[in-house]
This record gives C-alpha cells, sequence and structure tokens, in this order.
C-alpha cells in the first residue's frame, strides 16, 4: 500500500465506521421488536435506509485506492448531511416516544452518537465551508422581470407591451381590474402598469384590494392614469402606489419608472430574505433551548454567502457540539446519580459545637430557622423560611472569629454584590446579607443535596464518569463567575452541593474575602483559615489570585475525587504548606490506574505550582473535560 | 462431526472500538455463541492461544500490534499443537487483494466492515464446519 492510498483507507475507515455502528444497532433493535410493531419498525428502517444511503455515498467518493479529488470529499460531506438529518430525526422521534426500554434507549443514543460522527469534525477544517453559493444568482432571480399591464383599452395594452417587451421585460396583459387580481395571483409579477378608468373594478379598487393582502402588498405599482389632477396622483400614492404617470407618457420616462420600480423591490425582496434567514437562525436557537434542535435544520440559510449564512453555518456546528456536550455530560452524571444515592443510604456527618441559631429563632427579623443542614469552618447552614419572600431558603452563618477588619468587610460586601449577578444553574443563587449577633449571614438559593465532600466520605474515590460529572458542571460554573469577574478563592469539595438529579451547585462565591487579612499568608499561617489543601500556591503565598487559583482548587476537587485522597498530605498544617509549596502533585493515574489518560494529563496541569503552566481559563478546562472521551 | 459441535461455540472478538465490541459481542451472544473480548493485538494473540475459543474474530486495523502481526503470532505459537483456531480478519478498508493477503498471513475468511451480520454468521458457521 502506498502512503497516498493507505491515506485513502483511514479516510474510508473514519466515515465508514459510524455507519457500521449505525446499521449495527439498528438491525439488533430491529431484532428485538416484537411483530407487528411498525411503530417502531418505520423510523428504524428509515435509520437503516438513511445508513445505506450514506453509504453508498461513501463507496461512491472513496474508491479503494483512488485518491479522491479534495472537491469530491467535500462534496461526500455535503451529500452526508440529508442521511444524517434523517437519522437523527428519526432517532429524536424514537426516544420521545419514551416507552422504550433503558437498553433500547441506551442503543437510541449510541446510533445518534454515530450519526453526530457520521461527517467526522476532524475534517471541519477544510471541509465544512460549503461551497457558497451568491444568494443573487439564483435562476429565479436571474430570469427577467414580469410586469403585468393592466388597462381596459386593447391599443394601450399593445403599446405598453411592445415598448417593454423591446426592453427586454416579460410581459402579461389583463383587460379589467377582476382578471388582474386573478393573474396577479397566478403569475406573481414583479410590477403592475395600472390603469385607473376601468369599468366595474377599478384602479383605485384594485390597488386597495393589493396593498390589503399581505401576499400582494410588497408588488411595487406604477399608476398610468389620464386622470392628470393632482387629487388623483395623491390618492393612488395614499393607496400605495408607488409613482404615478399620466398619460399620454413619455417612453424615457416609464423606462426610468419600471426600472427604479424594480430595482426597489429587488431590493425589498432581498431584506426580506435576509430577515426570514436571520428568523431561522433566532427560532434555530430557541430549538436549541427546548433541546429539539436537529442538526443541518439551518442547510438552506448556511448556503448564503452573508454574514447571516456564516452566523448560520457557526451556529449550526455549534448547535451540534452542543448537544454531543449534553449527551455526554447525560451519560456521566447517570453514573454520578448511582454514587449519590449510595451516599445518602450511609447518612449525614458529624455535628458540630459552636453557638448557632436554635430551631424556630428569628434571624435578621425575617428568617425563622427551620432545620440545621450543615456545619463548617466558618459557620453553619440553616433550612428558613423567609417570611418577606414566603419561600424557603437557605442560611448560613459566618462566624464573628472568622471576620476581619473593616476594610476586608468591605471588599467582602462589594465581592458578595458582584456574586448576586451570577445566574447559572450550577451556581447557588447568593440573595441577601445580613448582620446576626455581632457576625454575618447570608441567604440564598436552597438546594437539597449532598456535599462532594460528604460523597468523597463515605464513597471513597468516585467513579471516572462521576467525576467527569462534577468537573464538567463546576467548569462551567467557574466559567460563569469568572465572566462576572467574580473568583471563587475557595473551591473545596464542601462547597459543591449536589442534587438528587445530579446537577452540581457550587456555593459560596465571594465569602472566602471574609476570611483575608491584608498581606496573609505563610507568614501568618495561623491565620489561614480552615484547610490549605485546595490552595494554589500563590494563595498561600498571600500574593493576588486570578482565575487560576480557582481553576488549581478545581484540580485538587477532582483529583481528591478520582483517587481518593488529596494530592498532599502531613501530619501538621506547617508541613503541609511546605509541601504544597515544594513537591510535585502526584499522578492520579499513579494512585487509580483507571484514570484516562486524558484526565490524568489534565489534572497534572491544573496542579501546576506555576499558574502560567495551567490552563488559562475555566471555560478552556471545560473543553478539555468534554474531550476526553 | 466431531463431539465438540454439540458444545455452545466459543468466539473471540478482537476489536479495539469500544462500540464494534458492544454491538458484536452482544449480537453473537443473542446468536448462541460464547463471546471472549480482546481489546488489543497483544491479549488477542495470548488469549487465542489458551486453546479455548473456536473462532477469531480480528479487527485488522488495530494501534500497535495490528491484525496482521496478531494473526502471525497466533500461527507461529500454535505450530506445535495441532488445534488450529480459526481467524476471520475484518477490514473496513476493504482494498484489493486484502482478502488474498488475509489468506496467506493465515485467515480462513475475510470480510468487511461496516458488517453485514448476516453474511458474517454465515462466514463464522462455514469456517465452524470445515474445522477438523
Amino acid at each position: 500500500m502506498s502512503g497516498r492510498t493507505s491515506a485513502v483507507g483511514e479516510l474510508r475507515h473514519t466515515f465508514r465506521t459510524p455507519v457500521n455502528h449505525i446499521v449495527g444497532y439498528t438491525e439488533m433493535l430491529l431484532e428485538d421488536l416484537p411483530a407487528g410493531d411498525e411503530d417502531h419498525r418505520a423510523p428504524l428502517k428509515a435509520i437503516l435506509d438513511a445508513a445505506h444511503d450514506a453509504l453508498a455515498h461513501i463507496s461512491a467518493v472513496l474508491v479503494p485506492s483512488e485518491v479522491p479529488a479534495t472537491d469530491a470529499v467535500r462534496r461526500l460531506y455535503a451529500e452526508l448531511e440529508e442521511p444524517q438529518a434523517r437519522i437523527i430525526r428519526a432517532v429524536t422521534s424514537l426516544m420521545s416516544a419514551h416507552d422504550l426500554g433503558e437498553t433500547a434507549t441506551d442503543d437510541l443514543r449510541r446510533i445518534l452518537h454515530a450519526a453526530e460522527q457520521l461527517r467526522p469534525k476532524v475534517l471541519d477544517a477544510d471541509l465544512t465551508a460549503p461551497p457558497v453559493e451568491e444568494v443573487e444568482a439564483t435562476d429565479e432571480q436571474n430570469r427577467p422581470a414580469r410586469i403585468l399591464v393592466v388597462d381596459d383599452v386593447e391599443d394601450n395594452r399593445q403599446l405598453l407591451r411592445r415598448r417593454l417587451e423591446k426592453q427586454g421585460y416579460e410581459v402579461l396583459t389583463a383587460e379589467d381590474g377582476k382578471q388582474a387580481l386573478a393573474m396577479v395571483e397566478q403569475n406573481a409579477p414583479d410590477l403592475l402598469l395600472l390603469d385607473i378608468m376601468m369599468p366595474e373594478l377599478d384602479g383605485f379598487a384594485v390597488l386597495e384590494r393589493l396593498k390589503g393582502n399581505k401576499s400582494t402588498r410588497d408588488i411595487p405599482v406604477i399608476v398610468i392614469s389620464a386622470l392628470d389632477d393632482v387629487e388623483s396622483a395623491v390618492r393612488c400614492i395614499e393607496q400605495g402606489a408607488e409613482d404615478f404617470l399620466s398619460k399620454p407618457f413619455d417612453p424615457v420616462l416609464l423606462k426610468a419608472r419600471v426600472g427604479s420600480s424594480l430595482a426597489k423591490k429587488r431590493a425589498r425582496d432581498r431584506e426580506r430574505a435576509y430577515l426570514q434567514a436571520a428568523e431561522a437562525v433566532a427560532s434555530a436557537a430557541v430549538a436549541v433551548e427546548a433541546g429539539t434542535y436537529r442538526a443541518g435544520a439551518l442547510a438552506s440559510v448556511s448556503r448564503r454567502s452573508d454574514a447571516v449564512g456564516r452566523l448560520a453555518r457557526v451556529f449550526d456546528a455549534m448547535a451540534s457540539n452542543i448537544r454531543a456536550r449534553e449527551q455526554q455530560l447525560h451519560e456521566r452524571v447517570r453514573a454520578l446519580k448511582v454514587d449519590i444515592a449510595k451516599a445518602r443510604e450511609a447518612g449525614p456527618g458529624a455535628p458540630a459545637a459552636v453557638p448557632l441559631p436554635q430551631t424556630g429563632e428569628r434571624v435578621g427579623g425575617r428568617y425563622e430557622i427551620l432545620a440545621t443542614l450543615g456545619r463548617g469552618g466558618m459557620g453553619a447552614v440553616f433550612r428558613a423560611h423567609d417570611f418577606e419572600l414566603g419561600e424557603e431558603i437557605a442560611l448560613k452563618t459566618l462566624r464573628k472569629e472568622s471576620i476581619g477588619d473593616a476594610a476586608v468587610i468591605e471588599r467582602f460586601k462589594s465581592e458578595i454584590r458582584l456574586a448576586r449577578r451570577i445566574t447559572h444553574r450550577n451556581v447557588v443563587r447568593t440573595h441577601d446579607l445580613g448582620e446576626w449577633e455581632g457576625g454575618y449571614f447570608l441567604t440564598m438559593e436552597l438546594v437539597e443535596g449532598i456535599t462532594v465532600r460528604e460523597l468523597i466520605d463515605t464513597r471513597g474515590k468516585l467513579s471516572v464518569e462521576s467525576v467527569l460529572a462534577i468537573g464538567t458542571q463546576l467548569a462551567d460554573a467557574l466559567a460563569a463567575a469568572h465572566a462576572e469577574g467574580v473568583i471563587h478563592r475557595d473551591v473545596k469539595p464542601h462547597n459543591l452541593l449536589l442534587d438528587a438529579e445530579g446537577v452540581l451547585k457550587v456555593m459560596d462565591f465571594g465569602v472566602a474575602r471574609l476570611s483575608e487579612r491584608g498581606g496573609a499568608g505563610i507568614t501568618e499561617v495561623g491565620l489561614v483559615v480552615g484547610t490549605p489543601a485546595y490552595m494554589p500556591p500563590e494563595q498561600l503565598l498571600g500574593e493576588e489570585v486570578d482565575v487560576r487559583a480557582d481553576l488549581y482548587s478545581a484540580g485538587v476537587v477532582l483529583f481528591e475525587a478520582v483517587t481518593g485522597r488529596l494530592p498532599f498530605v502531613a501530619a501538621s498544617p506547617m508541613a503541609l504548606i511546605a509541601r504544597l509549596l515544594q513537591e510535585e502533585a502526584p499522578r492520579a493515574r499513579a494512585l487509580n490506574p483507571d484514570v484516562p489518560e486524558g484526565l490524568d494529563a489534565l489534572l497534572a496541569q491544573l496542579l501546576s505550582k506555576r499558574r502560567e503552566e495551567r490552563l488559562g481559563s475555566a471555560g478552556e478546562m471545560r473543553d478539555r473535560l468534554a474531550g476526553l472521551a | 462431526m466431531s463431539e465438540t459441535k454439540l458444545t455452545t461455540k466459543r468466539v473471540l472478538l478482537v476489536e479495539d472500538n469500544e462500540m464494534n465490541r458492544d454491538m458484536l459481542s452482544r449480537r453473537l451472544a443473542r446468536r448462541g455463541f460464547e463471546v471472549g473480548i480482546a481489546v488489543d493485538g497483544r491479549s488477542g494473540v495470548d488469549m487465542a492461544l489458551t486453546g479455548e475459543f473456536d473462532v477469531v474474530l480480528m479487527d485488522m486495523n488495530l494501534p500497535e500490534v495490528d491484525g496482521w502481526e496478531a494473526t502471525r503470532l497466533i500461527r507461529a505459537g500454535e505450530k506445535s499443537e495441532r488445534k488450529r483456531v480459526a481467524i476471520i480478519a475484518l477490514t473496513a478498508h476493504a482494498m484489493q487483494g486484502d482478502r488474498e493477503k488475509a489468506l496467506a498471513a493465515g485467515c480462513d475468511e475475510y470480510d468487511t466492515k461496516p458488517v453485514d451480520f448476516e453474511r458474517l454468521l454465515g462466514k463464522i458457521t462455514a469456517v465452524l464446519a470445515a474445522a477438523p
């Protein structure tokens, strides 16, 4: 095999593998169908047909030992769009039927996944740019303009016809108003030349009907009339006529006005098509939000050569990615839910002994404590009733001794104001900051769930899938917060809540500011609140931190979750800090061989001592996690 | 025919693609085969040489030790023994001459991907029937 033909082999392999999967799983599902179950058989057959069509396209272009032209591969890429859309449509309809078993649903998901690979992403860069068509250059728009002449006098009609045909227009004629309306309906002219004085339905009446009908009101009308008084002209223009010419008309003037009316109409048509295309993209965005977008739905808009076309192409690619990611997250969260359910059976952690508001007590005049949810280093969290809003919220007290000087409190308050702006499904919403017995309390969205701390404590190390589910959602939350200019500064398993659905919620954005002292760090070790285990070196050293501090902490959390232990352990806080500053973190894969190489490398990078060596943003972290198979 | 015909036939699937493995092993299992799985060429060779399998479905396009090499290693390892396992090569490339090449490398049959399951089943049955 020469290098070139073996590259063709690779290409064939890349294109054919997803088809192989689609056919195999679909045939299996068909084998399992009870006889007579036509409801499910029809869409499965449709998938199979589409897969065979896709295969036929692939085999036609990628012939063994023949190097295909780039154009041919590009065409293949475009040809696969249609069967791909058919497969996705059929799978989606089957999945929405809800009456399939879990195995069948899993298999459909695999088919969907394979369908998404049908136009392999590796080729995106050089092949997805579709052959751009000039919107204006379609046949419909290249034909000569069609003009309808409406006049009750035969000679007038013939005169106009001859003149206009000489100028290259296609001319239709109507001898009265009724006939004119019928022809407009049938022939969709680009312009009407309309006489006013006609028996029965006169020009005014025709104009009124044309302009009153949504489908005809945009056809320009030039009135040509023997009525040469200003009043008639004004009336025509007011009723929507484009122009007014009085008989006998000057042929040069007629030519100029016809030309200008048609040019305006073409511009309007283009504008309308543009708006329709923009509308299609907008409704696609709605469909993405509703989870009903199917790949390729914007195909016709994507072929436009202008900005909307480019938007549609980018949008379609992004939507496909989002869909694939949601699918992936869904799979991962399933594994996580199993872990959560098992940890819940194991029961809650131990209580602490700190003076705290009692059940039934009112805090800040507005909140009644209902129950204790948890206790931590800086305070405790309660379920409380908000009398003002009439709903249940979570209330967190922040212990007096954890509060610093006036400047720190100011910074803390402004940070909380910033944190209140973060709206994201993976971030616990912060509501209100108040004072209680010389300390502070924060109210926030009530999330029923367990913390990742409890999860790790009861389950030990978590499955790779669970860890990826946590990591992806954590990265999403951090990206949203960082976009609002908020750095968490205290990402740790205690601050990560998981509800029963596996949705991760990060809490305490901004709270860490409260425990900061001016220049605090290793020189005042006693002042470091809680464990430094999750803090990056620059934070321990009291340097200014940026988003990469959160990425380090997130790395420690994921490391702990996937290995069941922290990257650094020591007998005393001082020894721990020394290790944190000096030693390289061990590799997660060395502690747990199940950790895939990609995750292992990502964690090592997140745990870099030098922040320049970490990732640049939470978005990048999310992308890296999503890229792990 | 020998008495082994009465027992369940054991198929070893050597395949690095997870979805292909899942799909083929499930489809074979529901047709009454007992299926063993190797995820790469090296373990495929080791498992094939245990003598526990009646037929090997060998993906030729494997990383590191590919199907061609694995087949040669199996045949080399078998030299001393009388029991020779049937090997069916599976390739997605379908290059001209692949079939001849597969047979020359020591395979008993050859099929292409995407797998036409019924056709593959026919080939499995055929090589099993031809086995001593």
